[in-house]
């Protein structure tokens, strides 16, 4: 089995599912929240929505140019968006899910990033979870 | 300054529940290797494995006071990647946040148009 390592964050919308959805496939707006910095300059956005079509979102950030690119693998509107997220800190591959239910004046979105590194396929299953209730755990 | 080496290693250790367990032991104060064994139904052979995982993570340290093997916690590596963890949330806080303002931009645009 393999190990994967997760981060859940959830956050309410006062706008209806479908609006927030869009947004993530929406260049224009894209290039607003999606790897964007305060002090970066976004240069490029460029987006394929359709399951297996790519994005690549390119910001200067100081003097050098971050890119982040992706690979669409569900496009369920306005429920669904899932891709591959290419991350050159700690992950070779991971996946972000966006899972959006409506909810009171709008929605709820349920954002999952989940990362598989290759050298930990061999150790024992445990997920981000596990991970973080060791930390807390063995601090206490 | 957090390399990726130092943070595969110590999520590896911190993925396995015996190791967890030791290092909940251990955060209560140091304690002797032969004492430790003994909670955990293993050997002492199975618990040295999981000591020396521990141990190149460096959240266990060592020490010989006599005949007796000495561990206690150094909780700097958990600190390092929990750190590690907050900032990859709160890039993603940030973001949705983001995703909320040009939303609500869009709509300030269109009002005024």
């Amino acid at each position: 089995m393999t190990k994967t390592v997760t981060l859940v964050v959830r956050r309410h919308y006062a706008f209806p599912p479908e609006r927030v959805f869009d947004a993530w496939l929406d260049p224009a707006l894209a290039g607003k929240f999606l790897f964007a910095t305060p002090d970066g300059i976004m240069l490029k956005v460029e987006i394929d929505p359709r399951v297996g079509g790519t994005f690549l979102i390119t910001e200067r950030r100081g003097d050098r140019d971050d890119e982040h690119r992706g690979t669409y693998l569900e496009i369920d509107r306005p429920r669904r968006l899932v891709f591959s997220f290419g991350d050159d800190r700690a992950f070779d591959a991971t996946t972000v899910t966006v899972d959006i239910a409506p909810a009171g004046d709008g929605c709820d979105l349920t954002l999952t990033h989940t990362g598989v590194e290759p050298q930990w396929e061999s150790q024992t299953n445990a997920g981000w979870t596990g991970i973080l209730e060791g930390l807390d755990a063995a601090l206490r | 300054m957090l390399t990726d080496t130092h943070l595969d290693r110590t999520l590896t250790a911190l993925a396995d529940p015996t190791r967890r367990a030791i290092l909940q032991r251990l955060s209560l104060g140091e304690t002797r290797i032969s004492d430790l064994a003994r909670p955990f139904d293993m050997t002492l052979t199975g618990v040295s494995k999981h000591i020396r995982v521990l141990e190149a993570a460096e959240l266990v340290r060592r020490r010989k006071a006599g005949r007796e093997q000495l561990l206690t916690l150094n909780p700097e590596p958990m600190d390092a990647a929990r750190a590690w963890m907050d900032a990859q949330r709160a890039a993603w806080t940030a973001r949705l946040d983001a995703l909320d303002a040009a939303l609500r931009a869009q709509d300030a645009e269109g009002v005024a148009r």
